[in-house]
């Protein structure tokens, strides 16, 4: 049934609330943070948010986005990320030019996806529990390879700088990395939104039984999916390698929860409760101006962690808020 | 009605209940006697389950006074109408599957010291209790997971019994009973009944309303229209009482004009299942295929479709071997499924129904993998108004829609898809009689443009009225074909229990 208009000024009020409720938030929380730290709202650090708190997380949390729409989980994309910046740097680092190394880069991520999409798919694992494994593997693997976590660093070589300097500068003013998200946000917002492909994911994400009757081919779009998550993870491996000119074992890590969490703070914000593209954007937007936000007022890392949580209630305060005006 | 006075146990008089514009209920009576079992039936909403759900205190009338064991009620809950001595026993709300006999008997009522459960205690007192009611020895500590269908609804009954229950409720009990496992549950109520116990049996199974019921009350359109004594009176006039038209009038015939075999199925074998199956479905043909539950039939259908690969035989649409091994491989062959869990299998309740009609066909309208919206909207809206699939926009969500529409959602999916061979499972289950004559009026047309139907129903009447001929499989092979004037729901039953064999032989 169908909301109809509601003429109580005070239900439409609180109905206008409800429904611009994030800008709101995220305004209130631009605002805050401009008034309590004066660099907050320079260009320096507002190319800073979006190159290093923006752009890496974004792109892992495309991938799961995906995922998290075919109704399955990957815990693995540390994994494909720490991979990619592996090889990626052991390529440059061992000489090979930029293309070896990003082809090499993307084609361990590419493992990862296909060993995922294997246990799923073949072995009727349950996602959460395959790519849990393949979370242990995977970091098992690097302590092995690297004896025990010694990081990579890149001496200055030409494709190392080279490499280095696309991630540090602009193209007509905007950062390079972010021309990078912004194009494969677009493409996996078409894919998702727009594509035959994206059409399954959603059946499957909705009801896996429904698809399999309507003939789709679900282990395939399925392994699809899991591929496209790690390939999009190994992008961001390779973005990381870039800026800081190394590889740090289990860097990856790091983009596992928040991007989980920057998507279903997407999924809670939309009118359809279903991932979307715009909505995880818009979720990692919200997490890396906390987390800047917090770090420029004096608050050390910890502290931002209980500012991510209480983030965390707040949008799923105000979701409840929307659904109520629904009603 | 009798004239003797009778003990009544429960007496609901005028109930009304409306939801939103549709009425549910209007002015309806129910009258429960103890020591009588009263048949309840009614096409699917009819107002059956509405009226039980009143008495359940599950939802609340409208308008209408309830008394029971002499005491008016004015409000019920489920909580009290147990503490009346009510009890319901419901189609599919099962045990919890890792108790143990005893705490089932007892969940809720847990025998014991304070907040310490005494497994022992309940479990001998249920044991007592199934040896005294039924018979029945089970070892104590007895998994309700380990037990039969049919020895499930026993421990139910049991639950009620032991909270002293002077009234039982059984919705649809004998749905997943075997014929045996249905004769004891019926000597289980006859018993109760003879303890003056009030028994309302609510049943699709007329033949069974006919062996088990003192009386009968017949609802149509949220009202009751009639008590009877089902002895003496003929089915077909009871089914005409829940009608309220002809038989013929609920099933539409058609003139058939049949052309070449579309399906041919040829010697097809499941180890277990069935064996030596071989018949064909002509274009323009609607075959109906029927068997009690574990004879085969539903399995054949699975087949068909891919769900189940057969270990033997051949499948042809249009001539084409079929390797039929999932259902991917059936639907580009031709083939629709319209499967038994609609939830389930065959909507998406959370895509919209624009999204569910194109999801077999998307091919059809995209280019390079890029859905166009434009012909599919348009293909969406065209197939909507020729089904009148009762939906406020193409972008809403199926969940909104009622049972009967979201079948037509699925049947949209197949229409868009082209279809050769319809294949459909228990395709009016839960679906009220207009959207059922409507499901019939689609069947018919679509045969009419050439498809070939596989109707899959236990609904005999169903069956006899809307196929051309009938299939029973029992015991994993055709006992049977019937067409014309031996189709018939009587010949269909006995062949289904393996009682009479084949009117017109079978093609082999």
């Amino acid at each position: 049934m169908s909301v109809s208009a509601n003429e109580n000024p005070k239900v439409s009020l609180r109905a206008f609330l409800a429904k611009y409720s994030v800008l709101i938030a995220f305004a209130a929380i631009v605002i805050f943070f401009a008034v309590a730290s004066p660099t907050f709202l320079t260009p320096a650090n507002l190319f800073n948010v979006l190159v290093n708190n923006v752009v890496m997380l974004a792109i892992v949390a495309l991938g799961l986005t995906i995922v998290i729409s075919s109704g399955g989980i990957d815990l693995s994309v540390g994994v494909s990320v720490d991979m990619a910046s592996m090889i990626f740097v052991m390529l440059l680092a061992a000489g090979y030019s930029g293309v070896v190394g990003v082809a090499g880069g993307l084609g361990a991520a590419l493992i990862v996806g296909i060993l995922n999409a294997i246990l799923i798919t073949r072995l009727n694992i349950s996602p959460f529990l395959a790519t849990l494994g393949v979370l242990f593997i995977g970091q098992s693997t690097q302590q092995l390879a690297t004896s025990g976590g010694q990081p990579i660093y890149l001496t200055s070589g030409y494709a190392a700088d080279q490499f280095n300097a696309i991630a540090r500068t602009a193209l007509f003013g905007v950062p390079t990395p972010v021309i990078v998200l912004i194009v494969l946000a677009v493409a996996v917002h078409l894919l998702l939104h727009r594509s035959v492909f994206g059409r399954y994911v959603q059946a499957m994400g909705a009801q896996p039984g429904v698809a399999w009757y309507s003939g789709i081919r679900v282990p395939r779009e399925l392994s699809m999916v899991h591929v496209l998550c790690a390939l999009l993870a190994g992008v961001t491996g390779i973005l990381l390698s870039a800026t800081v000119k190394s590889y740090v074992p289990l860097s990856g890590n790091a983009f596992l929860l928040d991007a989980i969490g920057a998507t279903f703070i997407g999924t809670t914000l939309s009118r359809e409760r279903k991932p979307s593209v715009i909505g995880t954007l818009l979720g990692v937007l919200l997490l890396a101006v906390v987390k800047n936000g917090l770090l420029l007022v004096g608050w050390n890392f910890y502290w931002q962690q209980v500012g991510i949580g209480v983030l965390v209630f707040l949008v799923l305060a105000a979701s409840f808020g929307l659904r109520r005006a629904a009603h | 009605m009798q004239t003797a006075k009778r003990d009544i146990a429960v007496s609901m008089t005028g109930i009304s209940k409306r939801f939103g514009p549709v009425r549910a209920l209007e002015n309806a009576n129910l009258e429960i006697a103890r020591g009588s079992i009263l048949g309840l039936v009614g096409q699917n909403g009819a107002g059956k389950s509405t009226i039980i759900k009143v008495l359940a205190g599950i939802i609340k009338p409208d308008g209408g006074s309830i008394v029971i064991n002499g005491e008016t009620v004015a409000s019920l809950t489920p909580a009290s109408v147990e503490r009346l001595g009510v009890h319901f026993i419901h189609q599919d709300r099962l045990l919890v599957p890792t108790a143990t006999v005893g705490e089932a008997v007892f969940l809720g009522h847990e025998i014991g010291l304070g907040p310490f459960v005494s497994r022992r205690a309940m479990e001998r007192k249920a044991a007592d209790l199934l040896q005294r009611f039924f018979g029945m020895e089970l070892p104590p500590g007895t998994l309700v997971k380990d037990l039969t269908t049919a020895q499930q609804k026993v421990v139910q009954i049991t639950r009620a019994l032991a909270q002293k229950a002077s009234v039982l409720v059984l919705d649809e009990p004998t749905a997943a009973l075997v014929k045996r496992e249905v004769d004891s549950l019926f000597d289980v109520l006859r018993r109760l009944r003879d303890d003056g116990i009030a028994v309302v049996f609510i049943s699709h199974y007329m033949q069974e309303i006919e062996k088990l019921c003192d009386r009968v009350t017949v609802m149509r359109n949220g009202t009751d229209v009639g008590t009877v004594d089902p002895r003496q009176t003929p089915i077909d006039e009871i089914i005409a009482m829940m009608i309220a038209r002809d038989v013929g009038e609920m099933f539409p015939k058609r003139a058939v004009t049949l052309g070449a075999p579309v399906l041919e199925v040829t010697n097809l074998r499941l180890g277990g299942s069935f064996e030596n199956i071989g018949f064909n479905v002509r274009a323009g043909e609607i075959v109906g295929l029927t068997g009690l539950l574990g004879s085969g039939a539903k399995e054949i259908v699975q087949c068909l479709f891919g769900l189940k690969t057969a270990e033997g035989g051949q499948v042809k649409v249009e001539g084409k071997q079929l390797a039929l091994s999932t259902p991917v491989k059936a639907v580009r062959d031709g083939i629709a499924m319209l499967p038994e869990d609609r939830r389930a299998h065959g909507v998406a309740l959370g895509l919209s129904v624009r999204e569910n009609i194109s999801l077999a066909s998307l091919h059809r309208y995209s280019r390079g993998g890029m859905v166009s919206r434009g012909s599919e909207n348009q293909a969406v809206d065209g197939l909507i108004k020729e089904l009148s699939i009762k939906t406020p926009h193409r972008d809403a969500l199926v969940r909104e829609l009622s049972g009967g529409n979201q079948q037509k959602v699925a049947l949209a999916k197949w229409l868009s898809c082209q279809s050769r061979v319809y294949v459909l499972d228990e395709p009016t289950v839960a679906v009220d009689v207009g959207a059922k004559v409507e499901i019939y009026n689609l069947l018919n047309r679509l045969a009419g443009e050439g498809a070939a139907i596989l109707l899959l129903s236990s609904d005999l009447l169903e069956l006899v009225g809307v196929c051309d001929r009938v299939l029973v499989v029992y015991r994993g092979r055709l006992a049977g074909s019937f067409s014309g004037p031996s189709m018939n729901s009587d010949a269909l039953l006995a062949a289904s229990s393996g009682a009479r064999s084949n009117a017109d032989g079978v093609a082999a």
